[in-house]
């Protein structure tokens, strides 16, 4: 397996990614449905990877409405499959050792996507953005239970609103495009820029704790990130 | 509403990895609230999140993990009740303009918090303390009012809720997110049309500048313990 060392353990190559995540059941069903979508096309090499990506995320989305409407256990296996070991991976990312806090946060991340299935909206956004910003509200709500970190803030209402409203039909044609782009353009990126995103995103940790851990000035770990986020064409105005 | 000054894109970063403190989210919560174009900058951010999310090596997951998680599916659809029903007082403050993020510290409109005198034309109602010591305040301008000349030990982020204040570099209305770091010296004057109202997270007690205000320091002290 080829992985990105300047990042370290917390990565590995989209390619192996399909690889490892996907269980057999899993997985047979995926190329089915990819066979599905690319009958009748010329298949000399395979699905690509972005075939699979994608043939993925239509995967994912289905499951998700099936566990809204028909509460279906089965789609949700399928998700549990798919996300259980990423919602480890993520808090095991933030404190490593904890391994029963990385089976709290999926535990409680996943009875979330069985709970609010019907509330996932599929024109604001992918499966897996919407389980992503899931998996973060846990961690941060789970790591204050905890006493990691005290504070006399309630993050519940920090976030959610914000991200739950309805979307406008041009934000979604734009929402589309970017996920593309963002994951072609970020294998472009430097490590270093790849690293520090994937501190702040996945560590969890502020510019100040990189900037300490990665023993650099504050100002490059900013800057870091402004180039990453002007090389992926993320942030528009500023 | 036209808002002018918004949070950095590595602030924005931050907030959508939930790795900024709390008080400081607060801020930017109370941005986005009011900010579209930050709110569509935040989109954007969140799949790149999304992105370095599914790359993570995935952690193998026990069969007792998937038991437990499958014994605790309900077979009937729950609805979030905090969603669909209006909690309490919602109308007071919806009219008044409180960001919801600030909900859970004002329960009817603003003049419903304990307002404590700072000067004669300012009003400070306390709201919390961040487990890094920063300090979670509203300040209260009459229409015209000044504030002393003050620097600031740390960073002070003030959010504009209401009205507007200008300072030596510009004007700042309702929505505004400013950032005055510890060697920024600064006036704020509030707008002679309208009272102000600000959110403010202060890293560490300010310091006043002013000759005849120096003797405040003590007892800001002695307040922001």
């Amino acid at each position: 397996m080829r992985r990105n060392c300047k990042t370290g353990e917390l990565f590995c190559r989209n390619s192996d990614f399909n690889n490892d995540i996907i269980p057999n059941d899993h997985g047979k069903m995926l190329n089915n449905i990819l066979e599905l979508r690319i009958q009748g096309r010329p298949m000399a090499d395979g699905p690509t990877p972005a075939d699979k990506q994608k043939g993925l995320q239509l995967h994912l989305k289905k499951c998700i409405e099936r566990v809204a409407k028909k509460r279906d256990k089965a789609a949700f296996e399928s998700l549990f499959e798919h996300f259980a070991p990423l919602l480890r991976a993520y808090s095991f990312a933030r404190e490593p050792g904890a391994s029963l806090m990385a089976d709290e946060l999926a535990q409680v991340v996943l009875i979330k996507i069985w709970e609010k299935a019907h509330t996932y909206n599929s024109n604001k956004a992918s499966v897996n953005t919407w389980v992503y910003t899931l998996a973060r509200n846990s961690r941060i709500d789970l790591l204050r239970r905890n006493g990691r970190y005290t504070t006399e803030i309630d993050p519940e209402y920090l976030w959610q609103d914000l991200e739950d409203e309805s979307a406008d039909p041009f934000v979604s044609m734009q929402h589309k495009r970017t996920e593309k782009t963002i994951s072609d353009a970020f294998e472009h990126l430097p490590p270093d820029q790849q690293q520090v995103i994937a501190k702040v995103y996945l560590e969890g940790k502020t510019h100040q704790e990189s900037a300490d851990e990665l023993g650099l000035p504050l100002g490059t770990i900013k800057s870091r990130i402004r180039l990453a986020l002007q090389k992926l064409q993320l942030v528009v105005r500023r | 509403m036209l808002v002018n000054h918004h949070p950095d894109s590595e602030r924005l970063t931050a907030f959508s990895a939930g790795s900024m403190p709390l008080s400081q989210a607060l801020c930017v919560s109370a941005h986005l609230e009011m900010c579209p174009d930050c709110r569509a900058d935040l989109d954007s951010l969140n799949k790149l999140g999304s992105h370095v999310f599914n790359q993570m090596k995935p952690s193998r997951v026990s069969n007792d993990l998937k038991q437990s998680v499958f014994k605790q599916l309900n077979d009937t659809q729950t609805h979030d009740p905090v969603s669909n029903s209006p909690a309490r007082n919602e109308t007071g403050r919806v009219a008044s303009g409180v960001p919801k993020c600030l909900f859970q510290f004002i329960d009817d409109d603003y003049d419903s918090l304990d307002w404590h005198w700072v000067s004669p034309s300012i009003r400070q109602a306390n709201l919390c303390v961040d487990g890094n010591g920063a300090h979670v305040a509203l300040l209260r301008i009459k229409p015209g009012g000044k504030a002393s000349h003050h620097t600031h030990m740390g960073e002070e982020i003030t959010m504009v809720l209401k009205g507007a204040f200008s300072d030596e570099s510009g004007i700042f209305q309702q929505g505004d997110f400013v950032v005055r770091g510890s060697n920024d010296k600064h006036r704020p004057i509030a707008t002679k049309d309208s009272e102000c109202i600000c959110l403010t997270v202060l890293d560490a007690p300010i310091q006043f500048t002013g000759y005849f205000s120096r003797w405040l320091n003590p007892l800001l002290r002695r307040a922001h313990p």
